[in-house]
C-alpha cells in the first residue's frame, strides 16, 4: 500500500505515456542475452521493484519478457555481470541523441514521435530519460509536468510569476497546451504561419478584418510576451510607451489634466497648456482607451483622415 | 479600481486516503481523495494574485480525487480538482492495449479583468491664454461593474489503431472553449472635441476546434498521414452600441471658427452604431505528411493548405505551407539536421468606400468632392521562407559540439512601406557545446546570433494603406493656393515608417548540473540576450535580459523530492517614444 498524497492530476500523464502500450509493439530484443532480472537485482535494488513500474507491468504480460526485461533496454548484461564495469552495459540515461532516444522509439512507435529526430529537444541533446523516469513505479512521487519543464527553462518559470501572465503558475495551463515537446505539429494549429498558435485559442483576433493592424498579422510577439510581463495584458511594455515606439502621441494627451468629467468651456479653471506636467500626464494615457480594436476591426472609425482605419470601433 | 485578492492557503487536509490493491502485476487499483478548503480575502496586495481567482470573501471547500486502475491491458485514470465553483479541473484517460487511447478533459477558470475608469481622459487646451481649444471628456456608464470572464474548455481526444498491419491510426480531437461574462466596452466620439464612453458588454464567445486524421505506415520506414482541421469562432452576445453625436469644433464656440470644419472630418455623426463587434470566423485546413528514410538519413515533409473566412464581411485569407526536415548521419559521430519551411499567404483586398471630403476651412471648398475611397491591400499577403542546417558532432564521450546556420526571408506584397521595408532578410548562426562526465556532471552552453536587414516596420502608423503618398501629393499639387497645411497633409507628414524590431540579436546560455551525492544535486546556470537596432528607421531600441539561476535538488528517498531554487530575471528595454510634432 503506497502513501499517495498528492498525485497531481496531469503529472500522471507522464507515467501513462510510458505505460500505454499503444505506442508500439515490443521490439524483438536481439540485444538480450537472457540474463534474468533477479541477477541484476543482486546489485540494483531497482530490479526488485521493476515489476511495479509501468514498463514492468507491461512486460509482465509476456512470460519471456518478464524474466529478462532489464536487457530489453540495457542490452546484454553478460559482460557487465562478469566485470561489474558500468561501461560494459548500455545506459540510456548516459546516451545522447545518437542512441538513447531511438532506443525508446523502437517500442514507442506512436506517430506523435514522428518528428522527434528533428525536434529542438533532440538536437539540443535532451533524452527521453531527461524528462521521463523510466524506473518509477506507480507510487513514486511525481513531478508536475510544468515543474519539470521549469527545471531547464528557468527563465520561463520566472516569467510566469510576473504581474501579467498566462495562468501557468496557478496550474490552469500547462506547457503542453502550447508546446509540442516531442516536436512536430501542435494540436489544433491549422497552419504554420506566425500567430497561428495563439489564434488556436484566441481565434477572435485572427480575422481577416477589413481594417488591419500590421503587427498582428506579422507576429503576436512584437507586442506580447506570452509567458509573463510586468505590463498588463502580456504587453512587452506598458501603454502608451509600447504604442509610441511606432506611433506619434496625440495632442490630447499632452495638455494638462483637470478634475471632474466635464466643465463648460468658458470655465477659467479649465484653461491649461501643454506643459511638462501635461506630458507626464500624457504618459499615463493608454492608447487602447480609444483605439479599442487594436487587433483589427470590420467597423470604420469616425475620422475620414485615417481612411477609417483608426481602430476605434 | 481593480480589486486584488490575497489567498490565504489554509489547505486543511481533513482526509487523505490512499488505497492500493495489487493482487497481481496486471490488476491493481489506487485512488486518493483529498478534502480541504481555502479562504480568500481582499486587500491592496501589490501583485495581481487575484487575476485568476474567484473574487469572493469566503471560505471554500476544496477536494481532489485521483484514481488509477488497471485490468490487464486496460488502464483507466481519473483526476479531478475542485477549487471553487469556477476553478475546476477534471480528466479521464482510458487506454486499452494498443487499440485505443482516449482522453476527456474539462477545465474551468475565471479571469478577472478589472475596469478602466478612464479618469485620465479629462483635459482641456488653452488657445492664446483664453478658454478654448480641444477638450477631452469621459463618461463611465456602469462604474460599479466587476468585469470577469469564466473560461471553460472541454477537450476530447481519441487515437484508435484501426489495423496493426500498417500501423493504421485514426486520430480525432475536439476542443470547445467557452468564454462567458462581462467586459468593458469603450468608444470614443468626436463630438466636442473627444468624448470617451465606457459601458458593460456581455461576452459569450465559443471556439470549436476539430481535428481528424488518418496515419499509416506504407512500409517499415515510410509513413503517410492526412489531417483535416476546422476552427469556428462565434460570439452569441448582444452587440454593444455607442452614440456618435454631431461633430462640433470647439473653436466654433470660443474662437468663432466654423463648425463644419470639424464636421468635415467625420465619416458619420448623430447616430448610434455597433462597436467592439467580433465577427464569426471559420477556418478549414488540410495537411498531408510523409516521412521515411532516405539513404542513411530520415526525412519528414508536410504540405498544408488553410483557408480562413470572416463570415460577416466575406473576407478570406489563404495559406499554403510546406516543410521539409532531414536528418543525415555524417559518419558515426556526426549528424546533420536540416529544416526548410516555406509559406505563401494571401488575403482579399476590400474596397473602402468613404464619404467625400466636406471642406469647411477657407480654401477648402475647391475640394468639397475630394474622394477618399481606396483599396485596402492586406498586410497578410506575403511569402515567408526559412532554412536552417545544424551539424552535431560528438568529439569524444564527454564533449559534443554543434554549429547551426540559417537564412530567413519575408517578402511582403502590399506592405505600405516603400522600397527596402518590404523584404526582411535574416541570417542565423549558432554554436553550442555539451559536456558530460559520467552521470554526475553535465554542462551545456549555447550562443546564437541573428542579423536582420529591414525588419518589420510599422508603416505610417494609422495611415496604413498604399496610395497615401499620391493622395497627399495631389492635394499639395492642386492646393497651391493654400496658405496653411491641410489636416490630412499633417497626417501624411506626421507618420513615418519606424521599427522596434532588432537588427542584431545575441543570445547566450550556460547551464551545469552536478550530482554531488546520490541524494543531493546542484544546478547552476545563466542565460540572457541582447538585441538592438540603431538603423535610421528606428529610435535606437535595445533590449537586454540576464537570468542567472541556482537550484538544489534533494532526494532523500524515491518517494520524496525537494527542490530549492532561485531565479533572478533582469530585463531592460530601451524604447524611445515618438512624440507629436503637430497639433491635430
Amino acid at each position: 500500500m503506497g502513501c499517495f498524497l498528492k498525485g497531481e492530476g496531469r503529472a500522471m500523464r507522464l507515467v501513462l505515456l510510458l505505460a500505454v502500450p499503444s505506442f508500439g509493439l515490443f521490439f524483438a530484443g536481439n540485444l538480450s542475452a537472457g540474463v534474468a532480472n533477479s541477477a541484476c537485482a543482486d546489485c540494483h535494488e531497482l530490479s526488485e521493484t521493476f515489476h511495479k513500474t509501468p514498463h514492468g507491468v507491461y512486460f509482465s504480460q509476456d512470460a519471456d519478457l518478464a524474466e529478462a526485461s532489464c536487457e530489453k533496454c540495457h542490452g546484454s548484461a553478460v559482460d557487465h555481470l562478469n566485470s561489474g564495469d558500468p561501461k560494459d552495459i548500455l545506459n540510456p540515461a548516459k546516451m545522447d541523441q545518437f542512441g538513447s532516444s531511438f532506443l525508446c522509439l523502437n517500442c514507442h512507435k506512436g506517430h506523435q514521435f514522428d518528428e522527434w529526430a528533428f525536434s529542438a529537444h533532440n538536437t539540443a541533446g535532451v533524452k527521453c530519460a531527461s524528462c521521463h523516469t523510466i524506473h518509477a513505479d506507480y507510487t513514486a512521487e511525481k513531478t508536475s509536468e510544468t515543474e519539470m519543464c521549469f527545471g531547464c527553462h528557468s527563465e520561463v518559470r520566472a516569467s510566469t510569476f510576473m504581474p501579467s501572465h498566462h495562468p501557468i503558475a496557478e496550474g490552469k495551463l500547462t506547457c503542453r497546451d502550447c508546446h509540442n515537446v516531442h516536436g512536430g505539429e501542435t494540436m489544433f494549429v491549422e497552419d504554420q504561419t506566425a500567430g497561428e498558435l495563439c489564434y488556436s485559442c484566441h481565434a477572435e483576433k485572427e480575422g481577416p478584418f477589413v481594417y488591419e493592424h500590421a503587427p498582428v498579422q506579422e507576429d503576436c510577439m512584437i507586442c506580447h510576451s506570452p509567458h509573463g510581463t510586468v505590463a498588463d495584458n502580456l504587453l512587452k511594455q506598458s501603454e502608451p510607451a509600447l504604442c509610441l515606439n511606432c506611433h506619434s502621441m496625440h495632442f490630447h494627451a499632452t495638455v494638462e489634466g483637470v478634475e471632474g468629467t466635464f466643465i463648460p468651456p468658458a470655465e477659467p479653471d479649465r484653461v491649461t497648456e501643454s506643459t511638462l506636467g501635461a506630458w507626464k500626464s500624457g504618459m499615463l494615457t493608454k492608447c487602447s482607451q480609444c483605439h479599442t480594436a487594436v487587433h483589427g476591426s470590420d467597423l470604420p472609425s469616425q475620422t475620414i483622415s485615417t481612411g477609417g482605419n483608426a481602430l476605434t470601433r | 479600481m481593480k480589486r486584488y485578492v490575497l489567498m490565504i492557503a489554509v489547505a486543511l487536509t481533513l482526509c487523505a486516503v490512499s488505497v492500493g490493491a495489487q493482487t497481481d502485476t496486471t490488476a491493481f487499483d489506487r485512488y486518493s481523495l483529498w478534502l480541504g478548503g481555502h479562504y480568500t480575502d481582499f486587500n491592496d496586495y501589490a501583485k495581481k494574485v487575484g487575476e485568476y481567482r474567484l473574487i469572493d470573501d469566503n471560505v471554500f471547500g476544496e477536494f481532489r480525487l485521483d484514481l488509477l486502475s488497471r485490468r490487464g491491458s486496460t488502464l483507466f485514470s481519473l483526476n479531478g480538482h475542485f477549487f471553487d465553483e469556477k476553478n475546476i479541473l477534471g480528466q479521464v484517460n482510458v487506454t486499452t492495449g494498443n487499440r485505443l487511447a482516449a482522453s476527456f478533459q474539462y477545465r474551468s477558470l475565471v479571469h478577472q479583468l478589472g475596469q478602466d475608469l478612464l479618469s485620465n481622459l479629462a483635459a482641456r487646451e488653452a488657445i492664446n491664454g483664453a478658454p478654448g481649444g480641444k477638450m477631452l471628456t469621459h463618461e463611465i456608464l456602469d462604474p460599479g461593474a466587476d468585469y470577469n470572464i469564466h473560461r471553460q474548455e472541454v477537450l476530447s481526444t481519441f487515437d484508435v489503431l484501426l489495423s496493426e498491419r500498417g500501423n493504421v491510426h485514426m486520430v480525432a480531437a475536439h476542443r470547445m472553449i467557452l468564454r462567458e461574462g462581462t467586459d468593458q466596452s469603450r468608444s470614443v466620439s468626436h463630438c466636442f472635441s473627444c468624448h470617451a464612453e465606457s459601458r458593460t458588454r456581455q461576452v459569450q464567445n465559443t471556439t470549436h476546434n476539430l481535428e481528424l486524421g488518418l496515419q499509416a505506415d506504407l512500409t517499415e520506414d515510410k509513413t503517410i498521414g492526412y489531417r483535416f482541421g476546422y476552427r469556428q469562432f462565434k460570439s452569441d452576445a448582444p452587440d454593444a452600441y455607442a452614440p456618435y453625436d454631431d461633430a462640433k469644433h470647439p473653436t466654433a464656440i470660443t474662437n468663432a471658427g466654423t463648425e463644419a470644419e470639424f464636421d468635415s472630418r467625420q465619416a458619420y455623426e448623430d447616430t448610434t452604431l455597433r462597436v467592439n463587434a467580433l465577427p464569426q470566423t471559420e477556418k478549414m485546413s488540410h495537411r498531408v505528411r510523409f516521412k521515411g528514410n532516405l539513404g542513411k538519413g530520415r526525412f519528414s515533409t508536410a504540405l498544408g493548405y488553410a483557408r480562413t473566412e470572416n463570415q460577416e464581411t466575406d473576407l478570406s485569407s489563404d495559406a499554403v505551407t510546406g516543410t521539409i526536415n532531414y536528418s543525415h548521419p555524417l559518419g558515426d559521430q556526426t549528424r546533420l539536421v536540416a529544416k526548410v519551411y516555406a509559406a505563401r499567404q494571401e488575403a482579399d483586398d476590400p474596397f473602402i468606400d468613404l464619404p467625400t471630403y466636406r471642406a469647411g476651412r477657407p480654401g477648402g471648398a475647391a475640394f468639397a468632392n475630394l474622394e477618399f475611397d481606396y483599396t485596402r491591400y492586406s498586410v497578410i499577403d506575403r511569402t515567408h521562407a526559412r532554412a536552417t542546417a545544424e551539424v552535431i558532432h560528438r568529439l569524444n564521450p564527454r564533449w559534443t559540439v554543434s554549429v547551426l546556420g540559417g537564412y530567413e526571408m519575408i517578402d511582403r506584397d502590399d506592405y505600405p512601406v516603400a522600397d527596402d521595408g518590404l523584404q526582411t532578410k535574416r541570417f542565423i548562426g549558432q554554436i553550442g557545446a555539451r559536456f558530460r562526465k559520467g552521470l554526475n556532471y553535465s554542462s551545456r552552453m549555447k550562443y546564437r546570433f541573428e542579423k536582420t536587414s529591414d525588419p518589420f516596420v510599422s508603416g505610417r502608423g494609422l495611415f496604413e494603406y498604399p496610395g497615401v503618398d499620391s493622395l497627399a501629393r495631389d492635394w499639395n499639387g492642386t492646393g497651391a493656393t493654400f496658405g496653411f497645411i491641410f489636416y490630412h497633409d499633417r497626417e501624411d507628414l506626421r507618420y513615418q515608417a519606424i521599427t522596434t524590431e532588432p537588427t542584431d540579436f545575441h543570445q547566450f546560455e550556460w547551464n551545469s548540473n552536478w550530482q554531488a551525492t546520490p541524494k543531493v544535486g546542484l544546478s547552476i546556470g545563466v542565460r540572457g540576450f541582447y538585441d538592438k537596432n540603431s538603423d535610421l528607421d528606428s529610435l535606437d531600441v535595445s533590449h537586454f535580459s540576464f537570468i542567472p539561476n541556482l537550484n538544489v535538488n534533494l532526494t532523500p528517498s524515491d518517494k520524496l523530492a525537494a527542490t530549492v531554487g532561485y531565479t533572478y530575471n533582469h530585463y531592460k528595454s530601451r524604447g524611445p517614444v515618438s512624440v507629436a510634432l503637430f497639433d491635430g
